[in-house]
């Protein structure tokens, strides 16, 4: 199933409490201080329910950005 | 979850669904439909402390999302990490200068003793005794001194077994498993909250065993210490709320039930007596044991009354000749069994219970029973039963209309009152002059001050009484206690009891003073209903005017505060003997006596107790 970028975009928004608007692939906790450790284990819990996918350790580890969780995503077969 | 009756379709199914999905959108979605809903119907603001050991600070909106819908206004405070006597024990800390309705102690064996939780098995066995002692003493000097600096009740979660248990082979034969130290602990608990009123238990480790290995996330645990799994967040909220709901919401008194296809299988006037299914073999088992729940729910004090369209000869003979039938006719505090319609019959048994219908839940496994009943007494709290009795007997075990913290024994009196009620109304009946019947009563009444074991009962009342209440001021469990602190106040409790049985405690007074001042006000008079008609609140009157003149005091003041139940006292103070100031009008109505002052005691009930006439200690 294609998911969009809008549904990556929605998680983020929702977890960070901002509008959609402004997520880009580019924001990252060093850009936006509400995406905390915190706001971290949000966005695992609800990519992993949106997306039907599990993270392991390492790569929460490596939430940097938006862009490299899109791309973690795909590693894991989601198609965008 | 289940949302209270009267709020809108649309954002019951908002709850649902963010229920159900658990989804941080969704969540915020339903907080917003509630927030936007009449005040009134979204209940008093609630403010509950939590302190704890783990992370929960992430997923507050879904904690403030289950308690709600009890409903209250929540405000949830987290206090910092691991520091729980800190913010506890400390009148200064910011966790009691908030105030909170109640406070929430989350923890688990994993940071209370991870000795204990992870290397249990390097410890000898006098070692593990002397581990569990330990937290076992930390605990119980928490209550012993938190109830001293605080009047919110106390919640403390049992400990749920470890996340990270293996719970292999090992775990199980291993007697130095820390299972047992868990047991141990949470015996600890349940003890503390059974000796002191204030401390209640929150019950984690029974959430987690229901929830099953999905309650806990290890990853997340280990990488934010956010042991609850998100998943189960929702899930874990109700339970929380379901357990402080007895804080907000007064018990239902009376469960109604249907007979046909609900207390046994089958339609008595269409199947005959022998037609009918209940006993120990499928289905007639299901139906037993929803005549077992029933009669458990009675033990714990709860009324039973039968609203039945059937002939009442069929259902005397089927009671009296069906074997293995645990309910027996006299179970029943009321019956109907008639053809006239079941919210009409509702209001008659309400109407000689004395309760309002908000105190009645409703079982029928008709749906237009059901839907009739929702639509003409919105109050009585329906439960989704059907002609499927394991759904029925579902809906019934999980009701949590009922739940109190604890079963006060004026509580499982309740049912044999009721018997002695109608019997007494039958005397009545018999007796011409009203004063000859009060002498025939052999009453008995007994005045004695509020204290730690009689609170639970004191507050209530408080809560529940709506006729003989002058000012129907609904104070919590810590209001009473902090009342109770103060010496220059008088709390009175009467008890009552007459020929046909012990009706426990069915009367309070409070008066607040200034001894400065010399003056003292009423807050609150009342009596149960069951003590009404007996002249009992001269009994309490008379003591209450002893005390106060014995305490020095030099005037008096009350009031009267009309709501649309309590007109039968608007004239009380006049018959007490009060003045009433001219200004003040017929909703509000301000009294004044001069003290000392005395109110003689009634002649037809016998006065005992220690404190009639001294003063207060």
């Amino acid at each position: 199933m294609v998911r969009s970028e809008e549904q990556l975009f929605r998680v983020f928004a929702d977890v960070l409490n901002v509008e959609i608007a402004s997520v880009t692939e580019a924001l990252s906790p060093e850009t936006f201080p509400n995406w905390d450790s915190l706001a971290t284990v949000n966005l695992v819990a609800e990519l992993e329910q949106a997306f039907g996918v599990q993270f392991d350790i390492l790569e929460i580890v490596a939430f940097d950005n938006v862009g490299i969780v899109k791309s973690i995503l795909m590693e894991k077969g989601v198609v965008f | 979850m289940q949302t209270p009756r009267g709020w809108p379709e649309s954002v019951a199914g908002l709850v649902a669904a963010a229920t159900e999905s658990g989804r941080i959108a969704a969540i915020r979605d339903a907080l917003k439909a509630i927030r936007a809903l009449p005040q009134a119907q979204q209940g008093r603001l609630f403010r509950l402390g939590i302190c704890r050991t783990f992370t929960v600070e992430t997923r507050l909106d879904a904690l403030t999302l289950g308690l709600a819908t009890l409903p209250c206004r929540p405000e949830i405070i987290v206090g910092d990490l691991e520091s729980i006597e800190q913010l506890l024990l400390d009148d200064r800390s910011a966790m009691l200068q908030a105030a909170p309705d109640a406070l929430l102690v989350l923890w688990r064996l994993e940071e209370l003793h991870s000795r204990l939780a992870f290397e249990h098995d390097a410890m000898n066995a006098e070692e593990r005794e002397r581990a569990a002692t330990e937290v076992i003493n930390r605990i119980e000097s928490l209550c012993t001194q938190y109830v001293k600096v605080a009047a919110a009740p106390l919640f403390l979660s049992t400990l749920p077994r470890q996340s990270a248990s293996s719970a292999g082979m090992n775990d199980v034969y291993s007697p130095h498993a820390p299972r047992h130290a868990i047991l141990r602990i949470n015996q600890t608990l349940l003890e503390l909250a059974a000796r002191n009123s204030q401390i209640h238990v929150f019950d984690f480790s029974g959430w987690a065993e229901n929830a099953g290995a999905l309650a806990f996330d290890l990853k997340m645990d280990l990488y934010a210490r956010q042991p609850i799994s998100s998943r189960l967040l929702m899930s874990f909220a109700t339970a929380l709320a379901d357990s402080l709901r007895p804080l907000l919401v007064s018990p239902a008194k009376v469960l109604v039930l249907d007979l046909d296809n609900v207390l046994w299988g089958g339609v008595l006037g269409e199947d005959g007596v022998a037609g009918l299914k209940i006993g120990h073999d499928f289905p007639g088992n299901v139906y037993r044991r929803i005549q077992l729940h029933a009669l458990a729910l009675k033990r714990r004090g709860v009324l039973l009354a039968l609203l039945s369209k059937n002939n009442f000869a069929d259902v005397e003979q089927a009671f009296s000749t069906l074997p293995d039938m645990p309910l027996k006719l006299g179970d029943f505090a009321a019956l109907r069994v008639n053809w006239r319609e079941k919210d009409e019959n509702l209001l008659d048994i309400a109407q000689e219970l004395d309760l309002g219908p908000d105190s009645f839940v409703f079982v029928d496994d008709q749906s237009f029973e059901r839907e009739r009943m929702r639509f003409r007494l919105p109050e009585v709290r329906v439960l989704e039963a059907s002609e499927d009795p394991l759904q029925t007997l579902h809906v019934l075990t999980q009701c949590r209309a009922f739940d109190t913290y604890r079963t006060s024994s004026e509580d499982k009196r309740r049912s044999s009152d009721y018997a002695a009620q109608a019997a007494r109304r039958k005397l009545e009946s018999n007796s011409q002059d009203p004063q000859a019947f009060l002498f025939t009563l052999q009453l008995q009444a007994r005045i004695a001050e509020v204290e730690d074991a009689t609170i639970p009962r004191a507050v209530q009342m408080l809560g529940k009484t709506n006729q003989f209440n002058v000012t129907t001021r609904r104070h919590t469990e810590a209001d009473v206690r902090r009342m109770r602190a103060i010496r220059a106040n008088i709390l009175l409790l009467l008890s009552l009891s007459d020929r046909f049985g012990d009706q426990g405690i069915v009367g309070l007074a409070i008066a607040l003073g200034d001894s400065a001042s010399g003056k003292l006000t009423l807050d609150s008079f009342l009596l149960s209903c069951r003590a009404i008609g007996r002249g009992a609140e001269q009994a309490l009157w008379s003591s209450l005017l002893a005390r106060a003149s014995a305490m020095g005091y030099t005037e008096l003041h009350a009031e009267y505060l009309r709501t649309s139940k309590n007109q039968q006292v608007e004239n009380l103070f006049e018959r007490l003997g009060m003045a009433r100031r001219e200004s003040s009008t017929g909703e509000h109505r301000q009294y004044t006596l001069e003290l000392p002052s005395h109110h003689p005691q009634p002649a037809w009930i016998d006065s005992i107790g220690e404190g009639v006439g001294t003063s207060g200690a």
